[in-house]
């Protein structure tokens, strides 16, 4: 039975996926680590025992996202954009569209009937629509980023942040709680003003059904929901794994797809 | 000459051949841009050196009279400035080739009085129309007319029309040259990477005109028969900023593209036009220069340029194009736009890629565009 590997090592997180007969066995998520290689070498080992399989039990591996270039088990690399549109293809079928927020980069998307991609823009300007973005501002308000989302929802009053700008943002967020506001209302404004960045990309790529997200931020119901106001289009919930996954799904497929003699993009 | 060589003095400020032009006691000036006639300087003996802000390590200085906010280029060239390191220049002429540059005019003077030796003595701010019109040339004409008397007061100069034709002459057969390395990267397969080729023209903006014409005439005779470049790469046009940048060059070209044209203004295509050497020659030089459409500080000509890089496109055959610009550069910036738009709708796929100027510290968020954009072309 082939077995292959997907391993994106990210600048925030890195994620490991196992796959067998198209279905995803196992698969891990770690806080990443300072040098690429030891993030790489710890999520798959993590995988692995996770599976209760050994290293040469998986028949090819392919690495993704930033540190790709630093991981010394994987056959080959591809670039983070070409992996997520391939998961997200495989996540959600019927996405064309897909917005992907990693931790420094926002993208978009638009992908085919194969989930190769067709086109794509990032946004350019600094770490503003950036998971980093959601990152130091959980951090400012003191909460886990998970909470970011569930909080806002409950936001009577959503603070408008004048600049997006993280630091900038992150002075007006510490202003806002030195002078007593919820902290629901400035949650709130800061999935608006990352939604708000996000939207611009959106926009320009001229988004088209169905519209996926892949990425940690896609589980920020507060980011989304906001993006769905902005950009009047539905974005479709990946319910079949984790959409933080989809870079490493999209990446362990292409692995099954080389194991098979296809040229992977 | 090798390409190594090229490389080395595309790679500083300073060079062997400015150093030997310094020892017999001549004068160098700087200047910003493309719009500036070299040969009124050259006509004068003086060394027309565009100036340059690499191998900053930090922009300390430059941050003192630039704002946050700002092209990143005119606050390396005062970075450089303000550490002394344009202590060679005898002159500087500053052009509004865009606002962030006209500002390096008056941050440049200010430096001046805080650090000394930063600017020299000579100092001149050279105006550039925006538009070309009957009016905008006459005025262009009185700007270099300006520009030559305050040369030749300062520097104790008489211009001569003799000398003046005889250097428009040398500049001439320099852009034959350059032309005809435009057309080695552009043949079927290139033997010229585009990074080798940018240090062969960024040599040329810091070496007297005569001694790189002739290091040029030896590398174009050398270089033909040399390895291949092309073999199975992309083939990639780079528009935008300004860009010196080899690294960068480097870093798109990778394993698998070759740059095999460009747009930029430091590249070739100040070489294309060349001055009519029948005419008088300040108002050739003024048509000549001014009516180089491919800066879109240039008012009303987006479609010349557009039309220029969809024929380049072609003719060169080229699989991507690739548009970047230094953050807040709001001219490119926004030209980039409507070339993406409009490029992409006639069939060629774009990647818009916004940097900084100066050492390249993002090179895993660049490198990461290039390689989805160089997935895209293999489809």
């Amino acid at each position: 039975m082939i077995i292959t590997g997907g391993c994106d090592v990210g600048s925030l997180t890195s994620k490991g996926v196992l796959i067998r007969d198209n279905r995803v066995i196992g698969s891990e998520i770690i806080k990443s680590k300072v040098k690429p290689q030891n993030s790489a070498d710890a999520v798959m080992s993590a995988v692995l025992e996770k599976c209760g399989l050994g290293r040469d039990d998986v028949h090819y591996w392919i690495g993704t996202g930033y540190g790709r270039d630093k991981i010394d088990f994987v056959g080959e690399t591809l670039s983070e954009i070409a992996c997520h549109g391939k998961g997200a293809k495989w996540l959600m079928p019927k996405a064309r569209t897909v917005i992907d927020i990693g931790g420094q980069d926002a993208k978009t998307f638009k992908i085919d009937e194969n989930g190769k991609v067709e086109r794509f823009i990032t946004n350019d300007k600094c770490a503003s629509g950036t998971g980093r973005f959601l990152e130091v501002m959980a951090r400012v308000l003191g909460l886990e980023m998970e909470e970011m989302g569930r909080l806002s929802a409950q936001a009577e009053f959503p603070i408008t942040f004048a600049a997006s700008c993280t630091v900038w943002a992150q002075a007006d967020a510490i202003k806002y709680l030195n002078s007593g506001y919820n902290i629901e209302d400035i949650a709130a404004g800061i999935n608006n003003a990352m939604a708000n960045r996000v939207a611009v990309l959106v926009s320009t790529i001229k988004a088209e059904k169905e519209i996926c997200m892949t990425g940690g931020v896609a589980k920020n119901a507060g980011v989304v929901n906001a993006l769905e106001k902005l950009i009047g289009q539905k974005i479709r919930r990946i319910r079949r794994q984790d959409p933080q996954l989809a870079g490493a799904i999209g990446a362990a497929l292409y692995a099954g797809e080389k194991l098979k003699q296809e040229k992977p993009i | 000459m090798k390409t190594t060589e090229f490389i080395e003095i595309a790679a500083d400020l300073d060079n062997p051949y400015l150093q030997k032009w310094k020892a017999e006691g001549k004068k160098v000036v700087g200047y910003t841009c493309s719009y500036l006639p070299d040969e009124i300087l050259h006509a004068v003996d003086l060394l027309p050196y565009r100036l340059r802000g690499i191998n900053t390590t930090s922009t300390m200085i430059g941050d003192t009279y630039f704002g946050p906010f700002i092209c990143s280029f005119p606050k390396c060239v005062l970075q450089l400035a303000g550490e002394g390191q344009y202590s060679f220049l005898d002159g500087a002429v500053i052009t509004p080739g865009c606002d962030s540059m006209r500002r390096l005019d008056e941050c440049w003077r200010k430096t001046g009085e805080d650090y000394p030796n930063s600017a020299p003595d000579f100092f001149h701010y050279f105006g550039v129309p925006h538009k070309i019109v009957d009016y905008s040339l006459d005025w262009f004409v009185d700007e270099i007319r300006d520009l030559i008397n305050a040369v030749e007061k300062h520097f104790k100069v008489k211009l001569e029309e003799d000398r003046l034709r005889a250097s428009i002459t040398l500049y001439n057969n320099s852009r034959k040259l350059t032309a005809k390395l435009d057309q080695l990267r552009i043949q079927e397969n290139t033997i010229l990477s585009g990074s080798d080729a940018l240090a062969v023209i960024l040599a040329g903006t810091a070496l007297p005109r005569e001694t790189y014409n002739m290091l040029l005439e030896d590398f174009l005779n050398d270089v033909e028969g040399s390895k291949k470049e092309s073999n199975g790469k992309k083939k990639i046009m780079l528009l935008g900023s300004v860009d010196d940048s080899i690294e960068l060059m480097q870093t798109i070209e990778g394993e698998r593209a070759v740059i095999v044209a460009d747009n930029l203004c430091f590249g070739p295509r100040q070489n294309v036009n060349f001055v009519d050497e029948s005419e008088d020659p300040i108002p050739a030089l003024a048509k000549r220069y001014l009516q180089q459409s491919d800066c879109p500080r240039m008012f009303g000509l987006y479609k010349e340029r557009l039309e220029t890089v969809k024929n380049r496109v072609t003719e060169a055959k080229i699989d991507g194009v690739i548009l970047q610009n230094i953050r807040f550069c709001d001219l490119h910036g926004s030209e980039n736009g409507l070339l993406e738009r409009d490029l992409e709708a006639a069939g060629i796929p774009c990647l818009k890629l916004e940097r900084e100027y100066g050492p390249m510290v993002e090179t895993g968020r660049i490198k990461m565009r290039l390689d989805a954009f160089m997935e895209r072309l293999d489809k």
